[in-house]
């Protein structure tokens, strides 16, 4: 499940996953692409906001880190926070340049074609190594559409509107372009097949 | 072990196919593969292919750098979504 943005703008940026030593350390996974970064969103709140902590990172252990939380010193109760949700606020993240996004601004925008027709809302964003793709579901579709994320396809992406317009090539919607599918959808071997037996 | 080099990189027949005839019309599509063990070619390169994963066709802009590489490599099977936390896209 993607991290949503809470009510108050804030970003899910990491969890507890339990206490870790007997001197109140606790195991932290982070969430974030460079995940030491987690430190730098201090100070973190829990989901409904009443608990803020201080973070600092104390070594890396496997897919996690000790970190020492503010106002956590014994193992008790860093044990008690296990399970909770580190929130940051959206305003502590830097400021990117133009063309690029957070993905927690772009998730549940409105995406709607260059006609004003609505195609649904952005619900995850991928990068499978052929650049980014922003996956959108809306009532119209059986499944989900993907865009990628080049200016072409997206020319505008407008954060105030909550709105992104996009411009999908053809073949792009589901059922498209499938009607010269080869036999078997595998297009069928070019090399010989080798005999069983002999 | 590696395929021999004397037979050249394996690309289905129909794939190929299919880039000649986008790359002569010029449009803006996307083309649907099935061919997930078709190798990437240079004359690929600014296409846009739909690659089937198995549910669903994901676009793949061929680039350079993507070329001998299989379309597959661009195409997961399975889905992981992950948290967003900090992560940033860029519009190319």
């Amino acid at each position: 499940m993607n991290a949503k943005t809470g009510p108050n703008d804030r970003i899910c940026v990491g969890a507890i996953a339990g206490a870790f030593g007997v001197r109140g350390e606790v195991r932290l996974k982070s969430f974030c692409a460079e995940p030491a970064a987690i430190a730098d969103y201090a100070p973190l709140t829990t989901e409904d906001g009443s608990r803020r902590f201080s973070v600092r990172l104390v070594r890396p252990v496997k897919s996690a880190f000790a970190a020492r939380l503010g106002g956590v010193s014994t193992r008790e109760e860093a044990e008690a926070l296990k399970g909770t949700r580190l929130y940051a606020e959206r305003s502590a993240l830097p400021a990117l340049p133009d063309d690029e996004f957070y993905h927690s601004d772009l998730i549940g925008l409105e995406v709607v074609d260059s006609g004003g027709e609505r195609l649904g809302r952005v619900r995850a964003i991928h990068d499978h190594g052929a650049g980014d793709l922003l996956e959108v579901f809306g009532p119209g579709l059986r499944t989900t559409l993907l865009l990628p994320f080049t200016r072409e396809v997206v020319p505008t992406v407008d954060l105030t509107a909550g709105r992104i317009i996009a411009d999908p090539p053809e073949g792009l919607k589901p059922g498209e372009g499938e009607d010269d599918a080869p036999d078997g959808a595998d297009g069928g071997a070019r090399t010989p097949s080798r005999s069983k037996g002999r | 072990m590696a395929r021999s080099v004397w037979k050249g990189p394996f690309v289905d027949s129909y794939v190929l196919k299919k880039a000649e005839k986008a790359k002569e019309s010029g449009r803006n599509e996307v083309i649907k593969i099935w061919s997930r063990r078709s190798t990437i070619l240079p004359q690929f390169v600014g296409l846009t292919f739909g690659v089937y994963n198995g549910k669903k066709h994901i676009p793949v802009s061929v680039s350079e750098d993507m070329i001998g590489q299989k379309f597959g490599e661009y195409s997961p099977t399975r889905t992981y979504y992950g948290h967003a936390a900090d992560k940033k896209a860029k519009r190319k």
